[in-house]
C-alpha cells in the first residue's frame, strides 16, 4: 500500500501544496512584489520563485509592467544571494519574448530596471516563443523570462514550469482572459482589470494558497 | 689550381636569386650578406667556410641547420585514397603514362613509365588518377602550416620538399635526433612516407633528400665529403647540362667540385657554381619563409552526391576540427564562418554561421551548425562543401576560476544568445540601451548584447543607478521622483510607429471610445539638425476600458488635414 502511495506522490500531475508554501523554505522562495497589499495574499509573501506564473488580462496596459517592476528591477540588478550555493549570484537576465510592442527603455530606467541585463527576442512564429523560451528558462542565466503567446496550453505550460525549475528561472506568461477556461500547470495565475482607482488583481490559483481578490494593488497615479 | 685572377662579371646575373628579393630572410643570412659581398661577383677563390656568422660585440647566432622533408610519394598521398590498388599516371609526350603506383599495384606488376593502356591490360581491376598539381601544392602548403609548430621558419622547395630551419628549435626540443622523430612520426601519422635529411646549407640538405641520403650532418666540414657521391640528378639540373657533363666523365657531385672553377662557370653558368657554393655552405642561401594564410579555407569532396544530412554534418565536424587546429596554431579566433555547399547542377548554397563569442570549439560550432542546418533546404544533393573562416582576432585568454563556476554563467549567456539567433536570426535577439535624447522615439536603440560589452560601458543613467544601488529595496517611483525631478512620467509600452487617432466631433481624440486626458500637456519639440524635427504635446489620456494611454497633438499643420492625434505608448 505504501507503494501505491509513494507512487502516486511521485507522479507529476500530483503537486503538493507542502513543497510549495508554508515553512521558512517557503518564505524563502518567493519574490516580494514590491506591492504590500498584493504581498500579503501571496504563499511566501511574493512572486513564486523558479516557477510559472500566469497573467490574464483583456488589454495591454492593465498595468501588467508595472505589477512586475519592483520584482524585476531587483532581479536584474541586485547581487542576490543564491540560497543554495551561498554564494555570489551574478545579476540576473532578464528575457522578454515576443513582446506585443517594444518595452521603452527610459521608462524600464525610471523603473531601476539594468539596462544591461535585457534581452528582447522576436520570433517569427508564435511556436518559436515557446522554444526561445524555453531555452532561456532552462539555460540558467534569466533571472525572469516574460513570454507573450496566445498558443500556451497546458501542455506547454507544464514544460515551461519544468524549465523554470531546471534553470532556477522565473516564467511570466501573459495570457489572454479567454484562457482562464483551460487548466494550467503554473504555480500561479491570476487575472488584471482596471479598476476605478487603479489595478485590481484576482489570484485565480496559488499553491498553498487562496483565490481572492485584492483591489487598487497599484495606484493609477503610479508609473 | 687556385686562380688569381680577377673574376669576370656575370653575365647571366638575372638568373642569381637576389638576396634582397627575399625580404623575409632570416636575420643570420642578411647578416652574413653583409659579411660576403660577394654575392654579386663571383669569386673563383673559394668563399671562407663559415659555421659560424659573427655579429657585433662577439655575440655568436646559433647556427643554421635546415631539415628538408622529401615526399618522393607525394602526388599519390595527395589523392587520399586507401584501398584499392591505384595509380597516379601523367601525360608525357602525349601518351598517358603511369607516373607512380601504390603499393598492392607494384605487387600487381605496375611500374613507372608503364603506358596506362599496358596497365590496364596487366590489371583490369587498376584505379587510374590523372596527376594534381594543384591538389599537390595544397597539401604541401597544408604541411607546411603544420610543420609551424617546429620552427618559425618554413621554406616551400616545389614541387614535393618542405624546408625546415631547426637550427634554432632544438632548445625547445631537445635534440636533433628527437625532433627529427617527431616530424617524421607526425608526416607518417598523415599518411605520408617522407624522407628527411639535415644540412647545415638548405640546398645540401634538399640534395640530400632528394637522393633519400637520410643523413644529418651538423658540421660544414663534412658537406663535401657526404655531398660528394649524390649522382648528379638531385641536382635537377635540365637534361642537357646533365648529358654534356656526363659526356665528361662528371657523374656525380664531388667530380663537379674538382673542376676548375672558371672553366665551370664559363661553360655551365655561373649560376650553377653558386649553386655549389651555397650548397657547400661558403655562401648565404636565403629562403623565403612560408606564411600561412591568416585566414581558414578548406573542402572537402564527397565521393558522390549526398543529401544525408548526418553524413553532411560529419563532414562539416571533419572541417570544424581542422579549423580549431588552424586557429590553435596561429593563436586566433573568429566570429563567423562560412559554409559553402556545392551541387552539380544549381549555385552553391551558402551559409553564414556566427556567434556571439569568439574561440568556439568545434563541439559548439557543431551544435551552431545542426541548428541553422536544420531549417536548411537544401536544393540538391551535395558534392562538395568548403568551409571558410571569417577574419581572425588575437585569441583573448579568460582565466577560469578555481572554486566558483562564477565564469561559466557568462559564457553560457552568450551559449543562450548564439543558440536563439542561430534559429531566429540576428536581427531577432538584442539588448536595448538609452540615448541621450529628448525625442521619445530616439531616445533608446538596441544594442548588441554581448558578455564583452557587459560591465565595461557605463550605465546610460550613471547618476540614478549609482542611487539605485544605494538603496537595495526596491523603490516606488514617487521617491525616484522625488531625487530627479527632471524625470517625466514614460509609458512601458510603446508602440513601433505612433498609431493616428480618429476624433470625435469636438475634435477630442478617441480610442475605443472617448479618451480623457488626465495630464500634461508636456511640450516635446525640435529636432532640427538632423531634419527630423517635432513639435507635439503629449497627454495622458485614459480610455474607457481603464487603459492610460500617452497620445500627442501634433502642433504642425498639416496640409491636407490629416488626424493631429496620435497615440504613442501605453503605459503598461
Amino acid at each position: 500500500m505504501n507503494d501505491a502511495l509513494e507512487n502516486l506522490l511521485r507522479n507529476p500531475r500530483v503537486w503538493q501544496g507542502i513543497q510549495q508554501a508554508g515553512g521558512p523554505e517557503g518564505l524563502a522562495t518567493a519574490y516580494p512584489t514590491g506591492y504590500a497589499s498584493l504581498d500579503r495574499h501571496l504563499p511566501g509573501g511574493g512572486w513564486p520563485r523558479y516557477a510559472l506564473t500566469e497573467i490574464l488580462l483583456e488589454h495591454y496596459g492593465t498595468g501588467e509592467l508595472k505589477l512586475l517592476m519592483p520584482a524585476l528591477a531587483r532581479l536584474s540588478n541586485a547581487d542576490e544571494i543564491d540560497p543554495q550555493s551561498g554564494g555570489d549570484r551574478e545579476a540576473g537576465w532578464i528575457a522578454w519574448i515576443a513582446p506585443p510592442f517594444q518595452p521603452y527603455p527610459p521608462a524600464l530606467l525610471q523603473w531601476g530596471i539594468n539596462l544591461q541585463h535585457m534581452l528582447i527576442v522576436h520570433p517569427r512564429q508564435d511556436i518559436e516563443a515557446l522554444w526561445a523560451a524555453e531555452q532561456a528558462l532552462s539555460s540558467g542565466n534569466c533571472a525572469a523570462v516574460l513570454v507573450w503567446s496566445d498558443v500556451l496550453d497546458e501542455k506547454t505550460s507544464r514544460r515551461l514550469q519544468l524549465a523554470a525549475e531546471k534553470g532556477q528561472s522565473w516564467a511570466i506568461a501573459f495570457r489572454p482572459l479567454k484562457a482562464l477556461l483551460q487548466s494550467s500547470a503554473a504555480a500561479l495565475r491570476i487575472e488584471l482589470t482596471a479598476g476605478e482607482q487603479g489595478t485590481d488583481v484576482r489570484i485565480l490559483k496559488s499553491r498553498g494558497g487562496r483565490p481572492v481578490s485584492v483591489p487598487d494593488v497599484i495606484h493609477n497615479d503610479a508609473g | 689550381m687556385v686562380p688569381t685572377d680577377k673574376l669576370p662579371a656575370v653575365r647571366d646575373a638575372g638568373r642569381i636569386p637576389s638576396v634582397t628579393e627575399s625580404r623575409r630572410s632570416l636575420k643570420s643570412t642578411a647578416a652574413a650578406v653583409k659579411a660576403h659581398p660577394a654575392q654579386q661577383s663571383l669569386s673563383l677563390t673559394p668563399p671562407p667556410e663559415s659555421s659560424k656568422v659573427t655579429l657585433h660585440a662577439g655575440r655568436t647566432r646559433v647556427r643554421q641547420l635546415w631539415l628538408c622533408i622529401h615526399l618522393p610519394r607525394l602526388p599519390l598521398e595527395a589523392l587520399n585514397a586507401r584501398g584499392a590498388a591505384i595509380a597516379v599516371f601523367e601525360n608525357q609526350q602525349g601518351n598517358p603514362r603511369v607516373l607512380l603506383p601504390d603499393f598492392k599495384a607494384e605487387r600487381l606488376g605496375i611500374k613507372p613509365g608503364l603506358s596506362v593502356n599496358a596497365a590496364l591490360a596487366l590489371v583490369p581491376k587498376l584505379e587510374l588518377a590523372e596527376r594534381s598539381p594543384e591538389k599537390e601544392s595544397r597539401v604541401l602548403e597544408r604541411l607546411a602550416a603544420w610543420a609551424e609548430r617546429f620552427t618559425s621558419m618554413v621554406s616551400i622547395e616545389a614541387p614535393d620538399l618542405l624546408l625546415l630551419e631547426i637550427g634554432g628549435s632544438l632548445q625547445l626540443f631537445g635534440d636533433i635526433e628527437t625532433l627529427r622523430q617527431q616530424i617524421e612520426s607526425g608526416l607518417a601519422e598523415q599518411g605520408f612516407s617522407p624522407s628527411a635529411a639535415i644540412a647545415p646549407a638548405a640546398l645540401a640538405s634538399v640534395w640530400l633528400a632528394r637522393a633519400g641520403r637520410q643523413v644529418c650532418i651538423e658540421d660544414t666540414k663534412n658537406l663535401a665529403g657526404t655531398l660528394g657521391p649524390l649522382p648528379l640528378y638531385c641536382l635537377e639540373w635540365p637534361e642537357s647540362v646533365r648529358e654534356s657533363l656526363h659526356g665528361m666523365g662528371i657523374y656525380c657531385i664531388g667530380d663537379c667540385l674538382r673542376l676548375p672553377r672558371q672553366g665551370f662557370a664559363r661553360r655551365f653558368g655561373a649560376a650553377r657554381l653558386l649553386q655549389l657554393d651555397r650548397a657547400l655552405g661558403r655562401l648565404p642561401d636565403p629562403r623565403k619563409s612560408y606564411r600561412a594564410p591568416e585566414r581558414f579555407c578548406e573542402e572537402y569532396e564527397l565521393s558522390e552526391e549526398q543529401s544525408d544530412s548526418e553524413l553532411l554534418l560529419k563532414v562539416g565536424r571533419q572541417l570544424l576540427s581542422n579549423l580549431e587546429r588552424f586557429l590553435t596554431t596561429r593563436q586566433l579566433e573568429v566570429r563567423h564562418v562560412q559554409f559553402s555547399f556545392f551541387h552539380l547542377r544549381s549555385a552553391a548554397t551558402h551559409l553564414t554561421v556566427g556567434c556571439m563569442q569568439a574561440g568556439r570549439t568545434t563541439e559548439q560550432w557543431l551544435e551552431l551548425l545542426a541548428i541553422r542546418f536544420e531549417r536548411l533546404a537544401l536544393p540538391e544533393p551535395v558534392i562538395a562543401i568548403r568551409l571558410r573562416s571569417g577574419a581572425g582576432q588575437a585569441l583573448q585568454a579568460v582565466a577560469g576560476t578555481l572554486f566558483h563556476a562564477n565564469g561559466r554563467q557568462s559564457a553560457s549567456i552568450t551559449h543562450l544568445l548564439e543558440r536563439l539567433s542561430a534559429r531566429m536570426g540576428d536581427e531577432s535577439v538584442h539588448g536595448v540601451t538609452t540615448v541621450a535624447e529628448h525625442r521619445p522615439h530616439y531616445a533608446w536603440s538596441t544594442a548588441e548584447t554581448t558578455a564583452e560589452t557587459k560591465g565595461s560601458r557605463l550605465p546610460p543613467c550613471a547618476a540614478m543607478q549609482n542611487h539605485w544601488h544605494a538603496h537595495q529595496s526596491p523603490l516606488l517611483l514617487a521617491d525616484i521622483r522625488r531625487t530627479n525631478s527632471l524625470l517625466l512620467r514614460r509609458p512601458l509600452w510603446m508602440l513601433p510607429e505612433p498609431l493616428p487617432l480618429a476624433t470625435d466631433e469636438s475634435g477630442k481624440p478617441t480610442y475605443t471610445g472617448p479618451l480623457k486626458l488626465v495630464n500634461g500637456p508636456e511640450r516635446l519639440e525640435t529636432g532640427w539638425w538632423d531634419g527630423h524635427g517635432i513639435a507635439r504635446d503629449y497627454f495622458v489620456a485614459v480610455n474607457a476600458k481603464g487603459v492610460h494611454l500617452w497620445i500627442y497633438r501634433n502642433r504642425k499643420r498639416s496640409r491636407n488635414k490629416e488626424a493631429t492625434w496620435y497615440l504613442h505608448g501605453i503605459f503598461g
